[in-house]
Formats: C-alpha cells, sequence, structure tokens
C-alpha cells in the first residue's frame, strides 16, 4: 500500500516542481524586459536624438574609413556606425554610437573602444593632462544591440540624450 | 569566458583542473558543475539565472515523463508541454524580434516592442534539453535522479556555449563512472592544441582577410577577389567551428569524457549530402533524429520525403539566427539535397572524382555567400561579383592577398583535408625510426608544445576573438 502511494505521489510533485520552475522562468523573463531590454528604436532615430545633442562645435563626422583606422572596426559589419570626432589632433573629443547586429558583435566593439581608451590615455597623459581627464571620464555603455562611447567634457549629457532616446 | 582567451588559458583551466585532480571522486561532478556555471557566468551574468532555472524546468519535466511511463498518454502529454515551453523560449529570444519587424513591414502602423540580447548557448543547450526528454520519453534512457548530473549533462563548460551537441544516452555512464588517466588527459591537451591552433592562426587570419574583402562594396569586387572574399570565409568558419569542437572534445577528455566528433573533414566530401555528414556532425544527427524520422523520414511517399527534407533543412537555417539569409541558407540546402536525391545525384556519382569535389565545393561556397551576408540584397551582389558582375574579373586586390597570404591558404588547404595531420604525424614519427618510443614521445610533447607558443604568441599580440557560433 505504502509502495503504490510513494509511486503515485511522486509524478505528483514532479508535476508541482515542474510548473513552479515554469512560471519562475516566465516571471524571470518578464523581469529581464523591463530590467535589462531596449527598444526597438531604429539607428537612425537614436543616431539622429544623439546626433542633435552635441554641441561642441569642433567636432566633425567621420566616415568608415577613419572608424577603421581609428578603432580597428569595419562600419560594414554593423547596423549602423555613428561616429565624431574632433578636428584638432590635440583634443581626445569624440563620439561613438554603434548598433551591432548581433549580440556576439557587442565584446569585439567594447574592446576596440577600451583599447583605443587605453591607447589615447598614454599619448595624453604626458603633455595634455586635461584630455586624459576626459578619457578617465568618458561614458560608454551597452544597451541591448547599442554601444555608445563618449569621450567629452559633455559627455554625461550625451550619455543622458542617448538613454532617453531608447 | 572564450577557451581562446589569456584568462582561460592561463588561469581558469589549470586552476579548474588542478582542483578537478586534486579533490575525491564525489566532489568531482560538483567542482565541474561549479566552474561550468562560473565559466557561463563569466560572459552572461544575468542568463545564468535562465540556464539554471531551464535546468530545473528540464529537470523536473524528464523525472516526471519516466515516472508516467506506464501511461504513455500521460508520459506524452508531459512531453509535448515540456518540448512546447523550451521551442518557445528560445523562439522569444531567438525570432520574436524578428518576426515583429516582418510584422512592422507589413501593417502600416509600428508595433513598438522592447527586445532582449540573446543568450549564449541557448540554442545548444535547449535541444539537448529536448532530446534528452524525448529519449526519456521513447524509454532509450531513465531520466537522471541526481539533479548536480543532469545539471552538468546540460551545463558542462567544455560544450555549453557552442556545442558539440551531446545525446544523455552518450554520457548517461560517464556522469558517474568515467575513467581519468595520464594518457587520456595527454590526448585531450593534445587535440585542444590542435583546436586552439586552427582558430587563433588559421581561423582568424583567414577572417582578418574575410573581413578586409568584405568591408568594400560588393559591386566593387572583381570575379578572383569575391571569390578569395568567399574562401577566406569557408576556411574561417571551418578552423573557429571545428577548432572549438575540437577544443571541447579535448577538454571533456581532460576531465575524463568522450565526446563524439563534431567534424570530420567536410571540405574533402565529393557530394553536399556527404558534406552534411561531416559538417556539424552533432546538429544535423539531432535534426535527423528528432525531425526528420517522426515526420516520416524516407519511408514514405516521394512527395511527402521531399516535404520532410524541405522542413528539415528550413528548420536548419532558421537554427543559426534569426534573419532571411539564415533562412535562404536553409532551404538552398533542402533545394540541393532533394534535387541530389532525387534528380541529379545518379549522375554525379558517376562523374570522375575532382569534378564531384568541385561541384561540392561550388555550392558550398555559394551557400556560404548567403550565410555570411548582412542581407538578401548583399548576397545577390556579391554573387554577381562572382561572376564578374562586379569590377570585371581580376585586379591588384585579389592578386596581393594572394600572393602575401599563400603559405596561410596552403596550409589551411592541408589541414581542412586529412593531409596536415598525416604529415604531422609523420614528422613525429621519423623521431621513431631514428630514435626510440622515448624520443617519438618526447619530439611529440615539444611539438604540441610549440604549437601551443606559438597560438599563445598570437593571441598576446592580436588578442582573442569570439567564436562565430556563439552567435547562435
Amino acid at each position: 500500500m505504502t509502495e503504490v502511494k510513494k509511486a503515485t505521489a511522486a509524478p505528483g510533485v514532479f508535476s508541482v516542481m515542474k510548473y513552479a520552475s515554469a512560471v519562475l522562468i516566465i516571471v524571470y523573463v518578464v523581469l529581464l524586459m523591463f530590467q535589462t531590454s531596449v527598444s526597438s528604436r531604429s539607428f537612425d532615430t537614436v543616431a539622429s536624438a544623439v546626433e542633435d545633442s552635441l554641441t561642441a562645435s569642433s567636432l566633425k563626422e567621420r566616415d568608415g574609413q577613419r572608424f577603421k583606422r581609428n578603432f580597428g572596426l569595419n562600419s560594414a559589419d554593423y547596423e549602423g556606425v555613428l561616429y565624431y570626432s574632433s578636428e584638432s589632433g590635440m583634443s581626445a573629443e569624440e563620439v561613438l554610437l554603434i548598433k551591432v547586429s548581433n549580440t556576439a558583435q557587442v565584446r569585439k566593439v567594447t574592446g576596440a573602444i577600451e583599447e583605443r581608451i587605453a591607447d589615447r590615455t598614454d599619448a595624453f597623459e604626458e603633455y595634455a593632462p586635461e584630455q586624459a581627464k576626459i578619457l578617465a571620464d568618458a561614458q560608454l555603455t551597452v544597451r541591448g544591440r547599442f554601444v555608445f562611447y563618449a569621450a567629452s567634457p559633455d559627455a554625461a549629457q550625451y550619455r543622458a540624450v542617448f538613454d532617453s532616446s531608447l | 569566458m572564450v577557451f581562446s582567451s589569456i584568462t582561460f588559458l592561463f588561469f581558469f583551466l589549470p586552476v579548474v583542473l588542478a582542483v578537478y585532480y586534486l579533490v575525491p571522486e564525489r566532489a568531482k561532478n560538483p567542482i565541474l558543475l561549479l566552474a561550468s556555471i562560473l565559466f557561463y557566468a563569466w560572459g552572461e551574468p544575468v542568463y545564468v539565472v535562465l540556464l539554471l532555472l531551464s535546468i530545473i524546468f528540464n529537470y523536473f519535466c524528464g523525472r516526471e515523463i519516466d515516472a508516467d511511463s506506464e501511461n504513455p498518454a500521460k508520459a506524452k502529454r508531459c512531453l509535448i508541454a515540456a518540448v512546447v515551453f523550451n521551442v518557445l523560449i528560445l523562439f522569444f529570444f531567438k525570432y520574436y524580434g524578428f518576426v515583429l519587424d516582418i510584422v512592422n513591414s507589413l501593417v502600416p502602423e509600428e508595433i513598438a516592442y522592447r527586445e532582449l540580447s540573446l543568450p549564449v548557448g541557448i540554442s545548444f543547450y535547449t535541444f539537448q534539453e529536448i532530446s534528452y526528454l524525448v529519449d526519456i520519453y521513447r524509454r532509450k534512457v531513465h531520466s537522471q535522479k541526481n539533479i548536480l548530473n543532469f545539471a552538468l549533462y546540460i551545463a558542462m563548460f567544455p560544450q555549453l556555449v557552442a556545442g558539440p551537441i551531446i545525446r544523455y544516452e552518450d554520457i548517461e555512464k560517464q556522469l558517474t563512472e568515467r575513467k581519468i588517466s595520464i594518457w587520456k588527459a595527454g590526448q585531450g591537451a593534445a587535440l585542444f592544441i590542435f583546436g586552439l591552433a586552427k582558430k587563433v592562426l588559421l581561423a582568424d587570419t583567414a577572417g582578418k582577410i574575410f573581413e578586409q574583402i568584405s568591408a568594400d562594396p560588393a559591386g566593387s569586387l572583381s570575379a578572383l577577389t569575391a571569390w578569395i572574399g568567399c574562401i577566406s570565409f569557408a576556411f574561417q568558419i571551418y578552423f573557429d567551428f571545428s577548432g572549438y569542437s575540437d577544443m571541447a572534445i579535448g577538454l571533456g577528455k581532460m576531465f575524463g569524457f568522450e565526446f563524439r566528433k563534431n567534424f570530420d573533414h567536410p571540405y574533402v566530401a565529393k557530394s553536399v549530402s556527404e558534406f552534411w555528414r561531416r559538417w556539424h556532425i552533432s546538429l544535423t544527427s539531432w535534426f535527423r533524429e528528432y525531425v526528420y524520422i517522426p515526420l516520416g523520414g524516407n519511408q514514405c511517399s516521394v512527395s511527402d520525403n521531399i516535404r520532410n527534407l524541405l522542413i528539415v533543412w528550413l528548420l536548419t537555417g532558421m537554427w543559426h539566427g534569426a534573419a532571411w539569409n539564415y533562412i535562404v541558407w536553409g532551404v538552398y540546402y533542402g533545394v540541393i539535397l532533394v534535387m541530389e536525391k532525387y534528380v541529379w545525384g545518379a549522375s554525379v556519382d558517376e562523374m570522375p572524382c575532382i569534378v564531384r569535389h568541385i561541384y561540392t565545393m561550388v555550392i558550398v561556397l555559394v551557400g556560404w555567400v548567403f550565410f555570411f551576408s548582412p542581407s538578401l540584397g548583399y548576397a545577390l551582389r556579391y554573387l554577381a561579383a562572382m561572376i564578374g558582375g562586379g569590377a570585371g574579373i581580376a585586379d591588384m586586390e585579389g592578386w596581393f592577398i594572394l600572393t602575401s597570404h599563400w603559405l596561410m591558404y596552403l596550409a589551411a588547404l592541408l589541414c581542412s583535408s586529412r593531409a596536415g595531420h598525416a604529415i604531422f604525424r609523420k614528422v613525429i614519427g621519423a623521431f621513431g625510426v631514428i630514435g626510440n618510443a622515448r624520443v617519438k614521445y618526447v619530439a611529440g610533447t615539444v611539438a604540441y608544445m610549440a604549437v601551443f607558443a606559438v597560438s599563445a604568441a598570437y593571441l598576446v599580440t592580436e588578442g582573442y576573438s569570439v567564436f562565430i557560433y556563439f552567435r547562435f
């Protein structure tokens, strides 16, 4: 009798645990949607908002070749690239917005940006410490498939515009 | 974490191996599981919770299906519910944005939605979980009673993020009884080093050439450059993925596990169906076992068999990603395989060996164009360039790449056939002729260490790149 009870009770427990874990998965995914997701806004919409916020007149839009030279990345590999950098070689100011085609590209892009920050910090540290400070305070963030980087005295302001444009 | 990163090679792996070998037998599985969770959390701190919940869900589903084995109707209901839930989760992460983009392109009003990034390895571990549940239902295996062992089967770090997709029946016994020996660990280390060299020395070099060529608009490429680009991608994806699989199988051996091979020199194939028996074997056999055969396989009418083949290849394309180019790539292979089976297969078999090989490679290379293209328009422009519709037949760029990288292409050609490995073994074997077995053993060890040192030097100077199949 006890044996029969055991045999029938076990599937019931498994079933309850199965439903409980399924509910937890759904709750977790819903939480993720609120915490880490981003809107489906197009690259052009976000880029236009970021572009409008750029106040420094010395910033100039750069093409894919300059982007490749500075970051070692091909603009054609990504859904969209917006790159502004200072016309002056004495300035570390630059703003970059990338929408990657897939999440596997995120690490490659952030790695390239971090390398660029490190290289430029080395270059500026000796003779232009104020530019090195700008690089130290640079904003780098990943939101979904968007990667945003800004090195500028107004970097925090640009970042806020980027965040609100999503 | 990536196998070909300095952190993994010089910190994570040595520490995990040392602890794993030192702890008593009963602690080995928990240690390996803990290391696997840490490995996953390193790159995916957010999704490690999803992985663990998915393991718990499938563990209880497996127990329930097994407990209901005397009541097939109930077991079937449990199985269907579990498979549907797993597929829905996979579909949500992988295709939800893609489907809404399609809807948005069809309706006048845009539906705003929020999207999540794809959890690394979800396509692989979901397929592993589904195969586990189906095999329990089919009574090929019993459910795993120990949840830690089940978690280890799903999350074992050598195969977690990009396969091979391991069947539970292949590993069930090994979860509790496996042999760990210096000989096996040595074999595993050798395989791992080979995989690392494939990835770092060949895949990444070929990838740089492909990256350089694909950065130009497809319309500005000569036929020569377009073919070189396509061949470079073919080498990149083969050495990248087969290198990863070698590393995974090698790591498995170091921990005492035996995994089936995932690649068997696919580029030596003499028909497209043979190519797919040699490429990503664990995925193609998964689709055969859990989709093709249940649909009726080839034990049905010709029209039903054609339907089955097309469904399997459409799903294979979709599995690779939520984009039209992957769907077209899958359907392309479906159609080719149907034609090979029912139209021209017999004629191809009668052709000389070299012609069959060229036929296969041309079809495979054209397939890779659909695979690597960011859009269908780009794929068509690239294919046009391959037949001279871009910047003519040949240009300086193509000749320059060929003359400056001929050694890499030669090495890639050798290593993608059986010749490369045979030459390496012959060189090591020569030491056995001139000396004794110990000399041969030392020469082999030195050769492997040299390959490892060169790969590590490349990693230090060039940095590591992420494996292509991580995105699937």
